[in-house]
């Protein structure tokens, strides 16, 4: 024979068997894509700019592991299921005088084509669709966002070598399969009796535990940087427990009732629950990736669309004030600034209202019980750590405070009001140092903040009786510090159409610039465009990814509808010639179809549900805490996802019903 | 009257695009009485299976009538044919056609369950059956579990458990051993004797030779019959084969 007799035969069968292998490579590719586009953006150093991109890592990698496992589990389930299907056709060359060496031959040849073919055009989709996205984000926010899109080299290789290992493994199991069985076995192996499952109850308790641990974690979850950490852990746990739940609890569900007779032996169970039982053993693995796969599309995009929508809010919490100047109070530079304020409004058609000016003075220091001690530590040793249990104390005279305030207050000596932004102060004392003051009331509202949660570290206001105190304060937490004048504030909203505003915002920013560069200034316009670029840049990751498993779950579907085809079309007529009618018979294997599809639905919507709170949690460390707008959006997307898996099961079934007719 | 009355039924296939047409049954008639056990024996290709399947309400005639304990079931409405043939008929086919997803006893169950019948019943009537087709050991067991044998005899179990007026065999023994074939052909025997109408069709002599009457079909129609009378089931044999031959061989019209 010659040499070429081997790969010739191996691409005859795969052209014989396009209508499965076609959606095989098609799920390879899928699969490459997927993996090399998560890898690509892990390593991408455009993202170390992005604010918070350190959680974002976190996720890109967690991400491109769940997509290698879940690659792996992927291919292989659609590899079995694609070789049982040839069983017949192996038998065969086996009976015709090939040796089982040859036949393993031709495998290796189908899977050297298969894995070409995939890897060639996985990597090449990998580059383009990466690409045509990222331009279409661009596109999308009208900004260069900090995501820079390169084709990235380590990424190939590692996409490369992890999906070649998978091929390599995927023919040794079909090897395998070969080896052990007879030329007889390969001839029967499609029509082959399944034996009865087996449900282990060792293996549906573990479920549940698994599943138990992973929703009280996400249930108990306190901090939204714990959420981040321990949601990945919760994550892994209700993978194991849905997994064990498909595979072993369903059956021994099934079983139990398939043990109450009166339940049983009724015409509209009896054929239901035996036919479940045998649809959920082949089918169990593949709902459980449906299922695991919408709760991450689910988790994803409600959770992007949330901060997507939420931003809005979110900056109006964070910025009470439309926009805030505070500086140093040294030469003229006040009067420079309320100038350029001034000649800015009229150039721009902007009104500056409700404008509070005052004398306030800063500092950041670490409270320990009521004391709150100097903060020293050196500028490159502040880490996250730092940033989250560092406080923030803005002091304000009496004389400024009323002047804002509508309900004037006096204080005596050694008395303060304070307001704490987040949770209260609750204490009745306070020390800076030597001075000791006793709080004379803490303040439920305050003109300049408001009192929701500050997520990075803590912020109080601190009223006191007048200048020589902040002084006194001062001087007694930073003795070395010379420069301890009080800052100059101001506070106040922008009126006018949205662009106007905005031009404005960076009109006079540019100014104060000029004037003092230590000036700090915020707006809210400013940072409103700058956070759309973010979270927009979430947003397009999020619908990404959602996308991508949305795509495997509709191919997972169609390989369930072709092979629950096949085994359906003989039992069909049997029940037909035994006295079933027609529309009968197809009521009832539809409703079986109806149920092992939307099992994996139903699984996901609880698995969100549970989700919900972590979501809500990781959210709130971007700022978002509307958690009746993160409601909405996650009820909506997973409204809009029900719709949509709804019609890829309609498309699919129809494929099923052509086969079983 | 008779149990099952078939009066010159004519099946004629048309291809589905061309004008072909092929006759699989001219003109068949012949009766079945209360208590008989009639074999129809035919070549491949002879229409006995387009005969079985008309007789099982399967498939429609295009010309002629079929009496079913004075029911005409040609005329019987698409909505009501799977519950008459649940009531009235029984089958055992040539490949068991048990359904794998489902224990031996659940299959034999599926005829009543599907007829919502009482649990209790069920099990009062599946006992005594099972003994005596032999199967009650195996009766949780799956049909990928046990011989072709006892598949077919729980093939027979399902047929008889909804006390049919009528069983309907297509080629029962076919995928049997001989040992196993025997040994249901005994059963059969043995539930005709206590009263139940069996109509067989097969090209086994052996299997046609423990029938009470035998018909041979050729061409689409009813070429000879053979009754039992006194003979023995070899001497039926003996006689079934002979007639087999005339027709094989002189049987050709025209010559």
């Amino acid at each position: 024979m010659n040499k070429i007799f081997y790969p010739k035969l191996a691409l005859t069968n795969l052209k014989k068997n396009a209508d499965t292998y076609v959606p095989y490579i098609l799920t390879c590719i899928g699969s490459i894509i997927a993996f090399y586009s998560m890898i690509s953006f892990y390593g991408n150093k455009g993202l170390d700019e992005m604010p918070g991109s350190t959680n974002l890592k976190t996720i890109l990698f967690l991400g491109t592991i769940v997509i290698g496992i879940f690659s792996t589990i992927f291919l292989f389930y659609t590899n079995s299921f694609l070789i049982k299907r040839r069983k017949k056709e192996l038998g065969l060359y086996s009976i015709l005088g090939m040796e089982k060496k040859h036949i393993a031959r031709v495998l290796f040849y189908e899977t050297v084509v298969v894995t070409i073919v995939s890897l060639t055009l996985g990597l090449l989709g990998g580059i383009l669709i990466g690409k045509l996205l990222y331009l279409l984000l661009l596109k999308l926010l009208h900004f260069t966002t900090p995501i820079q899109f390169y084709i990235d080299g380590r990424g190939l290789l590692i996409t490369a070598g992890i999906f070649l290992a998978i091929f390599f493994l995927t023919l040794l199991t079909n090897f395998l399969q070969v080896k052990m069985a007879n030329p007889i076995n390969l001839l029967r192996g499609g029509e082959q009796g399944e034996k009865e499952p087996k449900s282990s109850w060792i293996v549906t308790l573990f479920g549940i535990i698994s599943l138990g641990i992973g929703y009280g974690i996400a249930l108990t979850v306190k901090s939204p940087i714990d959420a981040i950490l321990l949601f990945f852990v919760a994550v892994i746990f209700v993978i194991i427990g849905t997994y064990a739940l498909f595979t072993s609890g369903s059956i021994a569900l099934l079983k139990v009732l398939k043990k109450n007779k009166n339940f049983y032996y009724q015409s509209r169970n009896f054929i239901s629950v035996s036919g479940m039982i045998y649809r959920m053993k082949q089918n169990a693995v593949g709902l459980a990736n449906i299922c695991i796969l919408s709760t991450m599309v689910l988790v994803t995009i409600s959770t992007t669309v949330s901060l997507y929508v939420g931003q809005e809010n979110m900056m109006r919490d964070q910025y009470h004030f439309d926009m805030l100047i505070v500086g140093e109070n040294t030469g003229n530079d006040e009067a420079l600034v309320d100038e350029s304020i001034q000649k800015t409004a009229e150039q721009t058609g902007v009104n500056s209202i409700d404008q509070i000016n005052l004398r306030l003075g800063n500092l950041t220091a670490f409270l320990e019980g009521d004391h709150f001690m100097p903060d020293l530590v050196a500028k490159e040793d502040k880490d996250t750590n730092y940033y989250t249990t560092k406080t923030d104390v803005w002091l304000i005279p009496l004389e400024d405070y009323n002047k804002m305030s509508e309900t004037p207050a006096s204080l005596n000596e050694n008395e303060v009001l304070i307001f704490s932004v987040g949770d209260n102060y609750n204490q009745k004392t306070m020390a800076f140092g030597d001075d000791r003051f006793s709080v004379k009331e803490e303040l439920q509202t305050f003109p300049l903040s408001n009192k929701k949660t500050d997520l990075v570290g803590k912020t109080c206001y601190i009223i006191v009786k007048d200048e020589g105190v902040i002084a006194d304060i001062q001087n007694n937490l930073y003795p070395d510090n010379n420069n301890k004048s009080l800052l100059f504030g101001k506070f106040f909203n922008l009126e006018g159409n949205d662009e106007a505003k905005l031009a404005f915002s960076e009109s006079v920013f540019q100014q104060v610039e000029g004037i003092n560069p230590d000036i700090d200034k915020a707006s809210y316009y400013v940072s409103l465009t700058e956070w759309y670029s973010i979270f927009g840049g979430f947003l397009f990751l999020g619908v990404f990814l959602g996308t991508l498993f949305m795509m495997a779950t509709v191919l997972i579907i169609y390989f369930k509808q072709i092979s629950e085809g096949y085994e359906d079309r003989d039992r069909f007529e049997i029940m037909q010639k035994v006295g079933m009618d027609k529309t009968e018979v197809k009521k009832t294997i539809g409703k079986q179809i109806l149920m092992v599809f939307f099992l994996p639905l139903a699984g996901a919507t609880v698995h969100v549900a549970f989700a919900f709170r972590v979501m809500a949690k990781m959210l709130a460390a971007f700022r978002l805490t509307d958690t009746g707008l993160i409601l909405i959006c996650t009820i909506v997307v997973t409204l809009i996802y029900a719709l949509i898996y709804a019609l890829v099961y309609w498309w699919t079934a129809k494929a099923y019903y052509r086969l079983v007719k | 009257m008779s149990l099952l009355e078939v009066k010159s039924l004519q099946k004629i296939y048309t291809t589905r695009f061309g004008g072909n047409q092929v006759q699989a049954l001219s003109n068949v008639s012949f009766s079945v009485e209360n208590g008989e056990y009639l074999a129809i024996m035919g070549e491949s290709g002879s229409g006995k299976t387009t005969l079985l399947n008309i007789l099982a309400s399967l498939d429609k005639p295009t010309g002629g009538e079929v009496f079913l304990d004075g029911n005409n079931i040609v005329k019987i409405k698409d909505s009501e044919i799977s519950a008459f043939r649940r009531d009235n008929l029984g089958f055992v086919f040539q490949d068991f056609n048990l359904l794998d997803t489902f224990s031996i006893q659940d299959n034999i169950f599926l005829p009543l369950v599907l007829s919502q019948k009482p649990y209790e019943e069920m099990n009062k009537r599946l006992k005594p059956l099972s003994k005596k087709l032999g199967i009650d050991e195996i009766l949780p067991k799956y049909p990928y579990e046990i011989s072709g044998g006892q598949k077919q005899r729980t093939a027979v179990a399902r047929a008889l458990i909804t006390n049919p007026k009528l069983i309907l065999a297509d080629e029962p023994t076919g995928a049997l051993d001989s040992k196993a074939a025997m040994n249901l052909l005994k059963i059969f025997s043995e539930i005709n004797e206590a009263g139940q109408t069996i109509l067989m069709v097969t090209h086994s002599i052996a299997a046609a030779s423990h029938a009470k009457r035998v018909l041979f079909i050729k061409d689409g129609e009813i070429y000879n019959q053979i009754y039992r009378g006194s003979m023995n089931n070899d001497e039926m044999y003996q006689k079934i084969s002979m007639t087999l031959t005339v027709l094989a061989t002189g049987g050709v019209k025209g010559e």
